[in-house]
């Protein structure tokens, strides 16, 4: 037991301590909140209007945020939420990357991926611009982003079987992109001659950059119109006010340790199912969750770097308790993170991490599972914890001359909840994510669609029934090749209180001659052109028993073809 | 110069202005909203102002109205069956997958427009180049429509895939459900827009087919009585995209004038800056629950081509005006974490803020401001006064919640709520590349005057503008509207001489189509602009721009319009791109003016009495309270300036003037204020 102890890392996700100051001016405090939030929304305007990659302008694969020096989170706009509260990581890498705070100069724009500080696997890569005052001396914070790349030269434009870091792209461990507001063009060379996709890669760091330095600016103007000592006050206070918000919530909830359970199929490269649990332990006004009992690194890439452990528990607790609002640093205060080195959830170097974020997103559904048990009409029951995505990708595009490469996160079935039924949208792991339009997607890439159904039977069945799953259906025109990341096909989502569970998410491959083969985590897979590709998204999780359901609402279901009438015979109360 | 009417009916008030060309004077009237019959209301304010001998003159009516948002809000509008491509029928309630509220982890999307068992599917599919790859099944047409009929559906939409680049399908099945004897409306989505983007397509038209019964009612009631009240005019309605279209148009395109609630007061600012050489301006229109803020740029407001009403994506030319939950009638409440926040929750006009003694309790902007001197004695137009001993009791609530003094509490309200109009302010200008340093603020609305010096400081803007009739102006704007139609076809190529000749082509089909819509005796006076949405290859969104043209056509090489799109680009991003640049969509205008009003002073009358009278209010400028000195901006001389501290009133609205402004009343008919 002892030995154990000792293994463990108790990450606080909320840096600083209640200020406490006596409140003069809540006033100026809330104005320089609204100002941060709007410069935030600026940055994210930027960023989606300049970039080159739908996973960028239509997925929102991105985040973006200001932090102040102490790399405390001053403010982000609404991206994608498992990014969002990864970036105090990724600037404090970035720094450390290029030798400390005392390297940073005005007009530096610095480019980190490695991803046992971004959190990430080496595709997303974060953008820091330090913010310095017109003196050129004070630092007050930094601009950031982090944004995914359509390629950087993992084995694969996108990998499920990766056994090392190595396999998964090339590092760039903290280095100016930008050195004194010079370009530093051999940085940029080694980027285009790492990618498949240069020209989409190349556009999007320059949307990144123009993204941070609009952040830069803004913060710049805010702290010059209020002055570098109201601006911290308020910070203070804004912060304090954060943390009150979620401390309050907590402290009307039973003390206690709730316990969650996460399933994945297998670790991408072995096919055992992996399972964990996630302790939550709420301890007063503070919430705890411990993953110190999850497996050892794993061979396959399902290692989930701790920064997005921690983004997963941050994200998960603010949007359950974070009042509606944007987060800010102090409501990451009363958020403690404990992990174990070298598990699964806090992976050492060489480990693969690759498909980090699927981790995270079975983390995110065992804390609520555990704090259903807590506040049961708070939460959601399960989803069916994925995003659904298959990636294809074929070697000439007659129009552009670079590969072709076409995949989104769907939208799959949310769990139902105490007032309602789940519906069918994307994992709020990735809640602002949007996929593309068929129109858009067919006149790009040789696809063409069969099929972007609701799925009958698939939601579970419950006073509140979960949300459907859908039947996505597309023909590839040329050969190709496929990556799927499809997990959950094992095992649906947790139902809640009684209800039940779901249908699992699947992936079915048709081949020209008509034979068929069902796959779920799968990386190159070689297919002649005329494959159909069938994605089945799982659906959510029913939330109450039943039984309880009201004959209208399945009548309902009935003639809206949500359910079959055998169905309805078997979960209802149906004559 | 020709008489004309405008009424625009608001939530809470409808507003008229009629203009008499005769004498160059108007007539304003502001009569309570009827909900249920807001073409009541519109003849109330009629028989109300406007003689019925002037009536008879009157060449115009010109209209704007949410009982299409409204229909949309209430969810009470048509019985829609959708024909879909086999395969994509659940398009609509899937949407694109994401969450509105990002942080609500219970959030759910409202219930689709038509349920399921009304969304039927039809074999066919056209590709994305235009070409069939699955004939049409006439038959699941017919089989669509007798479950139609037996549902009891009145109005039915049409949206097949890729139909933007081939209609054929569309058109063929629109003639089926004719021949099948259907007579109810019908929407089909490339008519409805040209554009790409299935779910967007389909809300569109979707849309369009639930108000479509509702609107033409409505338009043809208040026709008719018009008619028996002698009115022999045209009447006219605002469009979403700004300028107006006839009511006939309007039956047939009603989805156009949806969101034309905040788009009158925007082309009003447009005509006014036009006219009056007055530069680059922002407008600052504060309502009683919400703020709407629109770019005014080269003399006219700034175009979108996607708007979203109520979370409905729509794909029709919109005036960008950005809108915030800040208004006169805004609530300042605490927060769990202990800030003081201003809004989103209003009091509206019932109980409304807490001076009016109406039952409100609760402490809005109004309450703040009255108690701080700056709407003045507090004499309301309808007789009301305001009472101050509410607005300070409803102050203090908040103000013990915080442990501050009531003055500093209502100084915060004050600050809080011109801080994030001015935040919404910046965004908008900084996002297009615009400094709102050099440009003018022109405020109005009930709330506007009172806020715009402090905006203006926040924002280092140095010349405000109070445009004629500030309380009434979105009336005011609706009687300058052009006559527009306008239709957009999108055609990704990349751009060369080849494809640009194609998109003339193109652009002659839209224009012939424009001028089909319906006859007009007047045809010669339609002017044709054109625009052109770009891009670099690669990218998805893009920007619009206005290339020269030589009637109705592209007049440039290819290289010349890359090189505008280029200059576009980096106005907006800072920066071009060393990429090939690509035609996305093509849009097609037509436009008429209506005869040309003056811009003179009407309400000039000579004061009798000696001295201005002053009181005390809070200078927000000097950080304390001061004698600000009491004007009725009808008597204020023209071309004489002032000096502030200044509180100036008219009929429906009041000018709080700082210390350190100075203002003069133009012989155009606007207040000019200059800080510092």
């Amino acid at each position: 037991m002892d030995d154990k102890v000792k293994e463990i890392e108790i990450y606080k996700a909320g840096r600083g301590e209640h200020s406490g100051i006596k409140d003069k001016d809540p006033v100026t405090t809330e104005i320089v909140r609204n100002a941060l939030n709007s410069a935030a929304n600026q940055m994210k305007r930027t960023l989606v209007r300049a970039s080159f990659s739908p996973v960028v302008y239509e997925v929102l694969d991105f985040a973006v945020a200001l932090y102040d020096k102490e790399i405390r989170l001053l403010s982000q706009a609404p991206s994608l939420p498992i990014f969002m509260a990864t970036m105090s990581f990724c600037i404090e890498a970035a720094v450390e990357g290029v030798g400390g705070e005392e390297n940073l100069e005005p007009g530096d724009v610095i480019l980190y991926n490695l991803p046992y500080g971004t959190g990430s696997h080496a595709q997303d890569a974060a953008i820091v611009m330090p913010v310095f005052l017109d003196d050129g001396l004070t630092l007050v914070g930094y601009a950031t982003n982090k944004a995914h790349w359509m390629d950087i030269a993992a084995k694969e434009p996108y990998c499920t079987d990766t056994t090392d870091i190595f396999q998964e792209g090339v590092i760039f461990p903290g280095v100016k992109l930008y050195s004194k507001g010079e370009k530093v063009r051999d940085i940029f060379k080694m980027v285009e001659a790492n990618s498949r996709m240069p020209v989409g890669v190349l556009g999007d760091i320059n949307a990144q950059i123009a993204s941070v330095r609009v952040g830069a600016k803004e913060l710049l103007r805010v702290v010059n119109r209020f002055g570098k000592e109201t601006f911290e006050y308020s910070v203070e206070r804004m912060f304090d006010a954060g943390e009150l918000v979620i401390r309050k919530y907590f402290e009307n909830i039973d003390d206690g340790r709730y316990v969650g359970h996460g399933v994945m199929d297998d670790n991408g490269v072995d096919t055992d199912l992996i399972e964990f649990d996630v302790i939550v332990e709420v301890d007063g006004s503070t919430v705890r969750m411990d993953y110190s009992s999850a497996p050892d690194v794993q061979r396959g890439p399902i290692n989930c770097p701790l920064p997005s452990t921690v983004s997963a528990s941050r994200v998960a607790i603010t949007m359950l308790a974070g009042a509606g609002e944007p987060p800010n640093e102090g409501h990451l205060r009363s958020v403690e993170v404990i992990t174990r080195p070298g598990s699964m959830f806090h992976p050492l170097p060489p480990a693969p991490c690759y498909l980090y974020g699927w981790s995270a997103i079975s983390a995110m559904e065992g804390i609520y599972e555990a704090l259903a048990k807590a506040v049961p009409t708070d939460v959601p029951a399960g989803s069916a914890a994925d995003i659904c995505a298959v990636l294809v990708w074929g070697s000439k595009d007659k129009k552009y001359g670079e590969p072709w490469f076409g995949g989104s996160p769907f939208p799959m079935g949310q769990g139902g909840f105490a007032k309602g039924d789940g519906d069918t949208m994307i994992h709020v792991a990735e809640a602002a994510a949007r996929f593309p339009p068929v129109e858009v997607w067919e006149a790009l890439y040789p696809w063409i669609f069969e099929k972007f159904e609701l799925r009958q039977d698939s939601a579970g069945a419950g006073e509140h029934r979960g949300g459907l799953g859908l039947d996505i259906v597309y023909e590839v025109l040329e050969d190709f090749s496929l990556i799927s990341t499809v997990e959950r096909t094992k095992v649906p989502g947790w139902a809640a209180q009684g209800g039940k569970q779901g249908m699992t998410n699947g992936v079915t491959i048709t081949y020209p001659d008509g034979k068929q083969k069902k796959i779920g985590k799968i990386t190159g897979l070689q297919l002649p052109k005329g494959s159909k590709i069938a994605i089945h998204c799982g659906g959510g999780g029913g939330y109450g028993d039943p039984k309880e359901r009201t004959p209208e609402l399945v009548e309902r279901d009935l003639k809206e073809g949500y359910i079959s009438e055998s169905f309805a015979k078997e979960n209802y109360t149906f004559p | 110069m020709a008489k004309r009417i405008g009424v625009d009916i608001g939530g809470t008030f409808t507003d008229l202005l009629f203009y008499d060309d005769k004498t160059n004077s108007y007539i304003v009237e502001k009569v309570p909203t009827v909900p249920d019959h807001p073409e009541q209301g519109c003849l109330n304010a009629i028989s109300a102002s406007v003689p019925n001998d002037l009536l008879k003159e009157t060449e115009y009516f010109l209209h704007g109205t949410t009982v299409g948002i409204n229909a949309l809000l209430e969810r009470k509008g048509s019985k829609v069956g959708l024909l879909a491509t086999k395969g994509f029928r659940d398009v609509l309630e899937i949407r694109r997958g994401d969450r509105a509220e990002m942080y609500n982890l219970i959030w759910t999307p409202p219930a689709p427009i038509v349920p399921r068992h009304l969304r039927l599917p039809v074999t066919e599919r056209m590709l994305a180049d235009g070409k069939i790859h699955m004939e049409l099944n006439e038959d699941d047409v017919r089989q669509a429509l007798e479950t139609f009929n037996k549902e009891g559906v009145d109005s039915i939409a049409i949206t097949y895939l890729n139909a933007y680049v081939n209609p054929e399908h569309e058109l063929r099945s629109e003639a089926i459900l004719r021949d099948a004897g259907f007579t109810g409306a019908i929407s089909v989505s490339h008519q409805v827009s040209g554009e790409h983007r299935e779910y967007e397509r389909t809300t569109t038209t979707v849309v369009d087919a639930f108000v479509r019964n509702r609107m033409r009612g409505y338009m043809q009631a208040l026709e008719e009585d018009l008619r028996i009240q002698s009115f022999s005019g045209q009447c006219l309605i605002t469009r979403s995209g700004s300028g107006c279209m006839t009511f006939s148009e309007a039956e047939e395109r009603p989805f156009e004038t949806i969101m034309s609630g905040p788009v009158a007061g925007a082309e009003g600012a447009g005509e006014l800056a036009r006219a009056l050489k007055l530069g680059d301006i922002i407008t600052a229109d504060v309502g009683g629950t919400s703020f709407d803020t629109c770019l005014i740029i080269d003399g006219r407001p700034q175009l979108l081509y996607q708007g979203n009403v109520i979370g409905l994506p729509l794909q029709t030319p919109w005036v960008d005006v950005r809108s915030i939950g800040a208004g006169g009638g805004s609530i300042a409440h605490v927060d769990a974490g202990g800030l003081l926040k201003v809004g989103p929750q209003s009091a509206g006009s019932v109980p409304g803020p807490a001076c009016y003694s109406r039952g409100g309790e609760e402490p809005t902007v109004t309450d703040a401001a009255f108690f701080l001197g700056m709407l003045g004695e507090g004499k309301l137009a309808s007789g009301v006064k305001l009472d101050n001993e509410k607005a300070e009791k409803a102050i203090s609530k908040v103000a013990t919640q915080l442990e501050m003094g009531k003055e500093e509490c209502a100084r915060g309200i004050i600050r809080i709520a011109c801080a994030s109009m001015s935040e919404t302010i910046r965004e908008i200008t900084i996002e297009q590349g615009n400094d709102p340093r050099s440009m003018s603020l022109l405020a109005f609305g009930g709330a506007g005057p009172l806020l715009a010096s402090i905006m203006a400081e926040e924002l280092d803007i140095t010349n405000i503008i109070i445009p004629p009739y500030a309380g009434n102006f979105s009336a005011w704007g609706l009687l300058g509207a052009d006559l527009l139609r306008a239709s957009a076809r999108s055609h990704i190529m990349p751009v060369n001489d080849e494809n640009l000749a194609y998109g003339n082509t193109i652009l002659n089909e839209l224009f012939a189509d424009l001028e089909s819509r319906e006859s007009d005796n007047n045809s010669a006076n339609w002017r044709k602009e054109v625009a052109v949405d770009m891009r670099y290859r690669g990218q998805e969104h893009s920007v619009s721009i206005s290339p020269p043209i030589k009637n109705g056509q592209i007049d440039s090489s290819a290289e010349e319009l890359a090189r505008i799109f280029m200059d576009a680009y980096e106005s907006s991003f800072g920066g071009t791109l060393e990429a090939t640049t690509e035609i996305v969509s093509l849009r097609a205008t037509l436009r008429q003016s209506l005869p040309a009003r003056k811009y003179a002073r009407a309400d000039y009358t000579e004061s009798k009495t000696e001295k201005a009278k002053s009181l005390k209010a809070f200078s927000f400028h000097k950080g304390e309270w001061q004698d600000f000195k009491l004007y009725s901006r009808a008597v204020l001389e023209s071309g004489k300036t002032c000096e502030g501290p200044a509180i100036v009133t008219e009929q429906t609205t009041t000018i709080y003037i700082d210390s350190n402004d100075s203002f003069s009343s133009a012989n155009n008919g606007c207040l000019l204020i200059k800080r510092g």
